[in-house]
């Protein structure tokens, strides 16, 4: 297969380390770091439909060697991720060598050929009380009113069994310190923030973030509609800052931590309608 | 650097959900779900996600332990199962196998169970034999 030959030559060329593709295990097809020393592994390297999120990996493999040289199998949302946390310096373009592979359908592209070829089908009560996962942000805020919208959502939230599987899978969840856990916010020993508090909380995080990739809503056990959701928290980001994270190698708008804040500050007296 | 991923099945309930866990260099680093695994289809709960962290805790138990003179003492398996047997025949004697009850678990898997209960049946002579699941 070609792609093993391309692999083999970056490993000739001293060009990776390692390199993170998928192989065979008792019929499962799961991620596996290759290396140089274990060549003949390369012989079952294969393309999986079944996703994973091979960026994530690389980063732990950076936290316990910040100069490894990484290769990695890439479809367009595993591009769209490390473009994401090459701006975001969680890892370094220089390091990462990439084989580009065919890709799931995504607003960039049509063609695919993983987990998404085929849509997700919302049953009949769903589609009455909850949200369509086939829907698109536009149609959806187009259907329903604010009312309608806020009970189907909360439907959805309150499936939710807390098992933070769309933090842990997420490529681009990269904070040492989460919100959704840190011991100040959430008191070692009780519950997790409430719905829909959770939920909200990481959308806005996801705000400028989320790259579409939908491993999140294929990890979540309540079926929780998250790609919708983050679709729409993008719709504003790219509306008002004309920013699609992960498209290109430029900073979030979010970015804002060393540089100097250009908003202005406004006064916060102001007057409220019907009040002295 | 060393990176593979080992399929696993979770310890935590009966429901048996596949897992992987992310081994770097010999040492495992996080869990993940197994997306073909038939049973939870890529999908875990809280606890499958944080599999990995009582395998690397300083508290886990790595030795079993046998209790002399009112606290525990580390020993071998083959000291341990021994002792165990030792003891269960000593009882089964003095009080008949009716004296005896095995209580088995949901954390471990079905064939597991199963040896269990022929153990308490055919072995220990019983049907003293219950599941922690029945609360």
């Amino acid at each position: 297969m070609d792609i093993i030959h391309q692999v083999e030559q970056l490993f000739l060329q001293d060009k990776i380390d390692i390199f993170l593709g998928y192989k065979a295990l008792d019929g499962h097809l799961i991620p596996h770091g290759f290396t140089k020393e274990k060549l003949n592994e390369l012989k079952d390297l294969k393309i999986s439909d079944d996703r994973y999120s091979l960026e994530k990996i690389a980063t732990h493999l950076v936290q316990k060697d910040p100069d490894i040289k990484i290769g990695i199998i890439a479809r367009d949302c595993n591009q769209r991720s490390l473009n994401l946390l090459y701006t975001w310096n969680q890892l370094n373009p220089e390091n990462i060598e990439i084989v580009n592979v065919n890709c799931c359908p995504s607003p960039i592209k049509a063609h695919g050929d993983c987990s998404y070829l085929e849509p997700k089908q919302s049953g009949e009560f769903k589609k009455e009380h909850g949200v369509d996962f086939n829907a698109d942000p536009e149609s959806f805020m187009e259907t329903y009113n604010n009312n309608e919208r806020f009970s189907r959502w909360m439907y959805e939230f309150n499936k939710c069994i807390k098992c933070y599987g769309c933090r842990n899978i997420c490529p681009v969840c990269f904070c040492t310190e989460c919100s959704l856990e840190h011991a100040s916010l959430v008191e070692p020993g009780t519950l997790p923030a409430e719905v829909p508090i959770f939920h909200l909380i990481r959308a806005t995080h996801m705000a400028g973030r989320c790259i579409d990739c939908g491993l999140c809503e294929d990890a979540c056990p309540s079926h929780i509609p998250l790609r919708l959701l983050y679709r729409e928290v993008n719709e504003i980001v790219s509306t008002v800052f004309d920013y699609r994270p992960g498209e290109g190698m430029e900073k979030s708008p979010f970015t804002i931590i060393g540089d100097k804040v250009t908003l202005e500050p406004k006064p916060m007296d102001f007057q409220v309608e019907g009040e002295k | 650097m060393d990176c593979k991923f080992v399929p696993s099945v979770c310890s935590y309930c009966g429901t048996g959900c596949g897992v992987l866990f992310e081994v770097i260099d010999g040492k495992i680093n996080s869990t993940i779900p197994l997306k073909t695994h038939p049973v939870n289809q890529g999908k875990l709960c809280i606890k499958g996600w944080n599999l990995h962290e009582y395998i690397n805790s300083y508290m886990r138990l790595k030795t079993p332990l046998i209790k002399e003179d009112g606290s525990f003492q580390k020993a071998t398996w083959d000291e341990a199962i021994n002792h165990t047997a030792k003891k269960l025949n000593h009882i089964k004697q003095k009080f008949g196998p009716d004296s005896i009850g095995v209580l088995v678990s949901a954390k471990i898997t079905n064939e597991e169970n199963y040896l269990a209960q022929k153990f308490t049946r055919a072995v220990i002579g019983t049907n003293n034999v219950d599941h922690c699941a029945r609360l």
